[in-house]
């Protein structure tokens, strides 16, 4: 029986952790992603900007008491990707 | 988080991760610890008061402590969201939750006095369904077995016609449904685990 191929946008670890974030939250900023996924900056930053390509997460970079801050929230791109993605885990398991 | 991950490891990565997410609630033990504190002084001053002078209906502590929790929980909530990292779902509908117990309140409270009556009971009585959904929501079992005290105090009251029990029934299901489960809430939320 033939897989479906796992999404190599969501089938990395870092990117996979955000939008699972996301998928439970309405929107989730910068910082709080960076202490529940625990990456650096600079690659979390990277990861972020991957999955705004894609089209899977919004990205609104905006001010919170005169700081920069960078909301994050799942489009409905992602969450079709995000569900495609757990389906063909799950097939990936079952078989 | 670039090494390569097998459907075990993505399929643990996500429960892990949606199941972090479920956790991240609004900080509420503010709103427990002030209402706890100010209701319970309500009770007391309200009883003290009926010593003083058992001919008048004193209302008064009751308007005081819910204008000065109003204003402060407004005050809080506005600095709260200026600040909030994560936006669940879930702490909308608790927000929601509350809004409608303080709509129904305040109609029980003025329908109850216009009818002459004392909305002591009945309040306290409604005030047992929303602490006991927001525990059950945040998975806060303090704040779950808060609202089932709210419930027997209610009852409790019920059943005894004297003041002081009354006021003594009510000031322990504030304290208990409301500032231990706020202050154990706090801990949790500052991340100390309870002793």
């Amino acid at each position: 029986m033939a897989f479906a191929p796992l999404d190599p946008v969501l089938h990395n670890q870092l990117r996979l952790a955000i939008v699972s974030l996301l998928v439970s939250v309405e929107q989730a900023d910068f910082n709080h992603l960076l202490e529940r996924t625990g990456a650096t900056r600079g690659n979390l930053s990277v990861q972020i900007s991957k999955l705004k390509e894609a089209g899977y997460i919004q990205v609104t970079k905006g001010l919170r008491d005169n700081y920069p801050n960078t909301v994050c929230r799942l489009t409905p791109e992602g969450l079709h990707a995000f569900e495609g993605y757990v389906k063909a885990i799950k097939d990936y398991l079952h078989h | 988080m670039d090494t390569p991950m097998t459907p075990e490891q993505s399929l643990r990565l996500i429960e892990s991760m949606i199941s972090q997410a479920k956790q991240s609630f609004s900080r509420m033990s503010f709103y427990f610890l002030t209402w706890g504190v100010l209701l319970t002084l309500a009770m007391l001053a309200t009883q003290v008061w009926s010593g003083v002078d058992p001919e008048v209906r004193h209302g008064a502590p009751w308007g005081v402590a819910g204008a000065v929790g109003g204003a402060l929980s407004a005050w809080y909530g506005a600095r709260q969201s200026r600040k909030e990292e994560v936006l669940n779902p879930m702490d909308r509908i608790i927000n929601w939750l509350w809004a409608s117990f303080v709509i129904a309140l305040l109609l029980v409270l003025f329908t109850t006095l216009l009818a002459g009556g004392d909305p002591g009971i009945p309040i306290t009585l409604m005030t047992g369904i929303p602490t006991f959904l927001t525990g059950q929501i945040m998975r806060f079992r303090p704040l779950v077995l808060g609202g089932v005290l709210f419930w027997v105090a209610g009852v409790a009251m019920q059943l005894v016609p004297e003041a002081d029990v009354r006021t003594a029934l009510y000031c322990a299901a504030m304290v208990l449904g409301y500032i231990v489960p706020g202050i154990l809430l706090m801990r949790k939320e500052n991340g100390v685990r309870p002793a």
